[in-house]
């Protein structure tokens, strides 16, 4: 028998061939996947067919579809977000929100505390459709008394006041309003001077750290002056000894005839009292 | 002659002169006042940003130069699922973020380099890539071949993108509003759905996701049941599902799902 390339025994001795340098245990593989190929595969003139199950692929253009069971597990698991416990928009926003101050607005502030402090006299009016003829002219007629005219925007204006002394006067600061400042309270003058202006009205003032009204600031207006109500004062705690001071000066007659009429005034109480008694 | 003259001016300063205080011959006696304080927002500040020497969007080679370009097999992995880097910003201000998966290939790139460079201002902002060029290479049969043969040869290169990933980054001397427009044009062309982002946004976005995790009030969630495989539901979860807990299938990303 010829040894051909195809027989097993030619195969077996190739085998042995590598036996040295390889394991039994590959030697033996080696054989049996050698003697399992065709004959013809060893040529190479037909080609090795093999099946292979092509899955779907993961990665696709449309939505895959889902099984049910994990269309049921997602629908399960969802997100459900909390539910406030009161719905949105039953009540208003109670909290305000903080904003930060600007730097122009604490300036303002601190030239509104400065004035506090400075000025007696602060009154507050409204000014309806004034021209700058008319702001002029006024500015001009208190600027003779000494009083100043300041603009101070209404927001400043009360966020000032809510942190001071000063938190009634909030209320008064509504709408277009004009400050008028003093050191000395001029409320006379200050008074002449918007009669004559219709443009303004006065809603109240803050003279001396006493908040008054506009009658209030009125009827302040009507007091007599400092000196003179002092003078008034003195003159009524010194009125009996001034009275009596004035008394002694007279004439002695004068004096001894109203000591008589005293003294029988004093009888004829006395004898009438004494008649009630018995 | 003089007296006259003296005369007219203190005539005309006369009718401007206010008392002793806020003088000026244009000073307007009547302060107008309004019931609020305008405040102005001041303006950022932008005196610590540097300006790249080349600030707009560096030409991207359609094809890697290799000596010997092989066929990869077609790996969509690398589109599946999030991003592994390069989801943050580190020079600019405002990007795109890819919210898809997908490939970009040379037109796309050239499409955003373009509209990007036309429609910025070098003086004031810069450009950046957050993506490499194109160097994954797709392969194509000739038309009209049938099945087997081998595979095809190399049609043209692309860049694989993941949910997440930033692609392009551009800051400088501007606020989002001068780049949103720009931005948004290019966003809308891309073949995967991307959003417009600043640094502040970014964050907010990743923080809603974990967010929405804390307050969720479903007793049961993805991980748990998938974890204890409760039911026997691994049979129809895939590994990846389990990873990535439902959020991503494919190269969709579900903003819902927790």
């Amino acid at each position: 028998m010829l040894l051909t390339s195809s027989s097993p025994l030619y195969f077996f001795l190739m085998s042995l061939r590598s036996m040295f340098v390889l394991s039994p245990l590959d030697f033996l593989h080696k054989l049996r996947v050698q003697l399992c190929r065709p004959a013809a595969a060893e040529a190479g003139w037909l080609p090795v067919t093999q099946s292979v199950r092509h899955g779907s692929k993961a990665v696709t253009r449309h939505r895959k579809p889902i099984h049910i069971l994990k269309q049921k597990l997602l629908a399960v698991t969802k997100y459900v977000p909390p539910t406030p416990v009161v719905p949105k928009g039953a009540y208003p926003f109670e909290r305000q929100e903080v904003k930060e101050e600007s730097g122009f607005v604490l300036l303002l502030k601190r030239e509104l505390k400065k004035l506090f402090q400075d000025y007696k006299m602060v009154a507050v009016a409204q000014n309806c459709n004034s021209n700058a003829e008319d702001m002029r002219i006024l500015k001009h007629r208190l600027h003779r008394h000494g009083i100043a005219v300041k603009f101070f925007p209404n927001q400043v204006m009360c966020s000032f006041l809510s942190d001071s002394v000063y938190s009634n006067m909030a209320p008064l600061f509504i709408g277009p309003t004009v400050l008028f400042v003093s050191k000395e309270p001029k409320v006379k003058e200050m008074l002449t001077s918007l009669r004559s202006s219709p443009q303004m009205t006065l809603l109240g003032a803050c003279i001396d750290n006493t908040l008054l009204s506009a009658q209030g600031v009125v009827s302040y207006s009507k007091l007599p002056s400092v000196s003179v109500v002092q003078g008034e004062l003195v003159s009524g705690l010194t009125m009996m000894t001034a009275h009596t001071a004035s008394m002694l000066l007279r004439h002695p007659a004068h004096l001894s005839a109203l000591l008589q009429q005293y003294v029988k005034q004093q009888s004829s109480e006395e004898a009438p009292k004494a008649e009630e008694a018995t | 002659m003089f007296s006259l003259m003296k005369a007219a001016v203190g005539g005309l300063t006369g009718v401007c002169r206010v008392n002793g205080h806020q003088q000026g011959p244009l000073h307007c006696h009547l302060k107008v006042l309004v019931a609020g304080l305008q405040t102005y927002e001041i303006p950022p500040d932008y005196s610590d940003v540097v300006l790249p020497a080349k600030p707009k969007l560096k030409f991207v080679n359609k094809v890697p130069n290799l000596k010997k370009p092989k066929r990869e097999p077609k790996k969509l992995r690398d589109i599946q699922g999030p991003t592994r880097g390069a989801d943050s910003f580190t020079q600019g201000q405002y990007g795109i973020v890819a919210l898809g998966g997908g490939y970009l290939h040379w037109g796309h790139i050239e499409m955003m380099r373009l509209t990007i460079n036309r429609k910025m201002d070098a003086r004031t902002m810069f450009a950046r890539w957050c993506i490499s060029g194109p160097y994954k290479p797709i392969t194509r049969k000739g038309l009209g071949q049938r099945m087997g043969g081998g595979k095809g040869a190399i049609d043209h290169y692309v860049t694989p993108v993941r949910y997440g990933r930033l692609i392009v980054e551009v800051g400088g001397k501007v606020e989002l509003e001068e780049v949103k427009h720009i931005l948004t044009e290019v966003a809308k062309k891309l073949p995967f759905p991307a959003q417009v982002v600043s640094r502040e946004s970014l964050a907010a976005l990743k923080k809603k996701h974990a967010d929405m995790e804390q307050n969720n009030q479903n007793p049961w969630t993805f991980k748990q049941i998938v974890q204890g495989n409760m039911l026997g539901i691994r049979r129809v979860v895939s590994p990846f599902d389990v990873h990535h807990c439902g959020r991503f299938s494919g190269k969709f990303h579900f903003p819902g799902r927790v």
